[in-house]
């Protein structure tokens, strides 16, 4: 019986522990196991499922045009005067501070007020995203007043991905996306204090206004680079990458073998250590 | 019971008399000797998952039409190798859980490898006579890390392909032979359809037996010369303090196996490492930003990132910047590690055999190096996610990258410099390394209590060479190997297994022993070379003999 005693608090606890621990494990390997085997069906249910909030139906264009409504364009002069006119100029044609808006376009004007990029807060440094300071309705207001100034440029992208393809979208996105968004969105510090953002917040329509509209220092692709069809399979797939398939377990934020490291380190190589502590002799 | 099975094996290989003295053998116990044991269980989760991952996993890089369950890469042109991750991963049951268990392992494993090589640089334990376990190790980290690389590599996916296109041009790089190498390792340009089944069975077959042997070996020479110990009361340099074997160390390391598996499993199963779907197939006119290796490998990254982009030129020809960082670097990296003990020679001027270990405060200058050394690589390691970093915090790319260039310089020494006082001051601190006194408060009948300081703490009772009777005649049935045999040497007489062939071995063999159990024992440690072998018993009357002859020398 002293055996049971000297052994039972150092040994025999932490053996039951990781056997229990081990039988856990592997009861949550099992229900992993059948996520995995039930992941491919439910993400591409997942992937269809995604819904878009436009008022179009599955079988029309992959990509229309928001119309805007000219009666809007009298309040759009209002918010614009207020919010823009100090650095963009009161009919929006530029000043010493910001450049000319005129003809760039609605979808211009849409991606950078939507993600509250503009009004800048900071000129000297990359816009970045923030909550919008405008409603949607005050915002294709404003879209609505500086694209009556000069035609041209891209209108707001409506995407209907219902008939959009994930799998092409995928390759469409390593191939045209991921050098600088990264293969999962995340984004990531390019040279020069410049970045690509996260693509993890964008709308559907706001993926499809950068692809056509290029902003910052993001390239331009136009249709000639990419069909609409093609705009439409990459916003699919980005949406899938805004809440990819874990299959897994925690996602880790997908930035790949950096957190991995840190976990695998200061985790499971820290709580294997701490048990050592725990079963082994400490100073005499 | 039945014994005759037993006796059957004995009579015809003899294992009585070895087994009977493995289990008697005596560990010390000391919580830093378990690191090793950390990255040994998960050698052993990562021999166990990988082999199940072979039965999934097809090592080729012909193209296939993926048409599985994953509709992302649906119709996608991939190769057989990423096709097969991919149904490993979400077709086969449990498919998943243990390639992310193989691959937690992996990094828990060099994790651990490197914490037990800084637990045994900073105490010494790598000097006389354990130079030879020194070496064995640094190659054991040596090809745990290529193996890491060759592991992470095989699913052909777009960040492990931008990874062996770094080998590719590493490689390259190399003066001289750089091409022909290259060309040898790869069969021809990058990438080819030879280096995913050529690293598959570098992967499953040459470095898994290499590193099993010298497993095996780093084992052997450990058991041979015995463990090391902390100093401590009743602890010399001829003797071995520790818990037996049976029961006691066997207990403690296997209930840590299961531990080291249950957090692995437990890792494997919660958290998803390598998603290799979100990845995508390797193509090599594709590239995601942002790739970093795996952690083992930062620390190469990292200089590949802050070596400045120079021309050196050579004998007239121009050295690709990558050697220096790339090539050079480990060179000199495990050169220096693999020589330390000789190194420190050098200045030590020391030859003596240590079973004792330092504690590092003791060594003042080898710690200062030691955490100078393991700075600079702490800071190549983080420079391997500038990028991460950069975007983290918001600062520009190119800061973070400067910032490291000079910090690579200047952390090392201020780190060395500052372990340096520290281990001075702390060597100075008088009651430095003594336990520490035992504070006894005791109340007198009038009911006043007083606190008092003891006297050094009652010292540490070693059972020596015997066991107490009544855990023996408490546990008959435990271990016929332990519980008899020590009744018979508490009575002074004969093995009292009266016509027990075992017995009769332990008698004639082995003569009177103490036996295991638990509790702390003190047995006497034979020199390397003077008999204390690794076979040979430390019973009373060949130990004496032992200690005498070390004492005349």
């Amino acid at each position: 019986m002293k055996f049971r005693k000297k052994l039972g608090g150092r040994v025999v606890v932490p053996v039951a522990l990781g056997v229990a621990a081990s039988v856990g494990g592997m009861a949550l390997f099992s229900q992993g196991a059948v996520a995995a085997t039930s992941t491919g069906s439910s993400s591409a249910r997942g992937a269809n499922s995604i819904t878009y909030g436009g008022t179009l139906g599955a079988g029309s264009a992959p990509v229309t045009n928001v119309k805007l409504d000219p009666a809007t364009i009298a309040l759009g002069k209002t918010l614009f005067v207020e919010n823009c006119s100090s650095c963009h100029g009161d009919a929006a044609s530029g000043t010493s501070r910001a450049p000319n808006l005129q003809g760039l376009g609605a979808a211009t004007i849409d991606f950078w007020v939507s993600t509250g990029r503009m009004p800048l807060a900071d000129p000297t440094v990359q816009a970045t995203v923030k909550p919008s300071r405008f409603t949607r309705q005050q915002t294709l207001a404003i879209d609505a007043y500086v694209s009556s100034l000069a035609s041209g440029g891209p209108k707001i992208p409506q995407v209907n991905l219902g008939s959009a393809s994930i799998s092409a979208g995928e390759g469409l996105f390593s191939t045209n996306c991921a050098a600088c968004h990264t293969i999962t969105g995340v984004g990531d510090a390019l040279a020069g204090g410049v970045y690509a953002p996260s693509l993890y917040p964008a709308t559907t329509t706001q993926v499809a206004e950068a692809i056509r509209t290029g902003p910052g220092n993001m390239p331009r692709f136009g249709t000639g680079n990419l069909s609409d069809q093609q705009v439409a399979d990459i916003v699919k797939y980005v949406k899938y990458l805004q809440h990819p398939n874990n299959a897994g377990g925690i996602g880790l934020g997908h930035v790949g073998p950096v957190t991995e490291g840190f976990v695998g380190i200061l985790i499971g190589l820290g709580s294997l250590m701490i048990a050592g502590y725990w079963i082994g002799g400490r100073a005499h | 019971m039945n014994y005759k099975p037993i006796d059957w094996v004995d009579e015809r290989l003899g294992t009585a008399k070895f087994t009977r003295k493995s289990l008697n053998k005596i560990f010390p116990d000391h919580w830093s000797f378990m690191l090793g044991e950390i990255a040994m269980y998960s050698f052993f989760i990562l021999l166990a998952t990988g082999v199940f991952l072979t039965f999934f996993f097809v090592p080729s890089s012909a193209d296939t039409v993926y048409h599985g369950s994953y509709a992302p890469m649906d119709g996608h042109v991939v190769s057989q190798a990423y096709a097969s991750t991919l149904n490993l991963s979400f077709s086969v049951r449990a498919g998943l859980v243990m390639r992310q268990m193989h691959h937690w392992a992996a990094n828990v494993f060099i994790a651990a490898i490197v914490v037990h090589l800084l637990r045994v640089f900073f105490t010494g334990a790598f000097r006389k006579p354990r130079e030879i376990n020194w070496l064995v190790g640094s190659l054991l980290l040596m090809m745990a890390i290529f193996e890491g690389f060759l592991g992470y590599s095989l699913p052909d996916d777009l960040i492990s392909g931008t990874g062996i296109r770094i080998a590719y041009s590493i490689t390259l790089s190399i003066p001289v032979v750089g091409s022909y190498l290259a060309s040898f390792l790869f069969g021809g340009q990058f990438p080819g359809n030879t280096i995913i089944p050529r690293f598959y069975t570098i992967h499953i077959l040459l470095i898994p037996a290499l590193m099993a042997g010298l497993l095996g070996a780093h084992l052997a020479i450990m058991w041979h010369q015995k463990h090391t110990q902390y100093k401590g009361k009743g602890k010399t340099e001829k003797n071995v303090v520790g818990i037996a074997m049976w029961p006691a160390y066997a207990m403690q390391a296997g209930g840590f196996f299961f531990l080291t598996a249950s957090v692995l499993a437990a890792l494997g199963g919660l958290v998803q490492i390598n998603p290799i779907w979100l990845y995508g197939p390797y193509i090599p006119y594709k590239v995601s930003y942002a790739v970093q290796p795996d952690w083992y490998m930062g620390w190469l990254d990292g200089a590949l990132r802050l070596f400045p982009s120079w021309e050196i030129t050579g004998f007239g020809h121009m050295i690709p910047t990558v050697f220096f960082p790339a090539v050079l670097l480990p060179g000199v990296t495990f050169g220096l590690l693999m020589a330390w003990p000789w190194i420190e020679r050098i200045f030590t001027k020391d030859t003596a055999a240590h079973n004792l270990l330092d504690n590092p405060r003791d060594n003042p200058w080898r710690t200062s190096i030691g955490v100078g050394v393991m700075a600079f690589y702490m800071v190549l390691f983080f420079a391997s996610s500038t990028d991460v970093l950069a975007n983290t915090f918001e600062v520009s790319l190119n800061f973070v990258l400067w910032a490291f260039r000079v910090l690579v310089f200047v952390i090392p020494p201020v780190a060395a410099l500052v372990a340096h006082k520290l281990a001075v001051e702390a060597g100075s601190v008088q009651s430095a390394g003594r336990p520490r006194k035992a504070m006894v408060v005791s109340r007198s009948k009038e009911g006043e209590y007083t606190t008092e300081e003891s006297d050094p703490r009652p010292e540490l009772e070693f059972k020596r060479h015997a066991m107490h009777g009544d855990i023996a005649q408490s546990l008959p049935e435990e271990s016929r190997l332990h519980g008899e045999a020590i009744e018979a040497a508490d009575d002074g007489e004969d093995y009292a297994f009266s016509g027990s062939s075992i017995a009769a071995v332990l008698a004639e063999e082995i003569g009177e022993r103490p036996s295991g159990g638990s509790g702390v024992y003190e047995v006497p440690r034979g020199a390397p070379g003077s008999g204390g072998g690794m076979f040979s018993p430390r019973g009373p009357s060949q130990s004496k003999e032992v200690s005498d002859s070390e004492d005349e020398k």
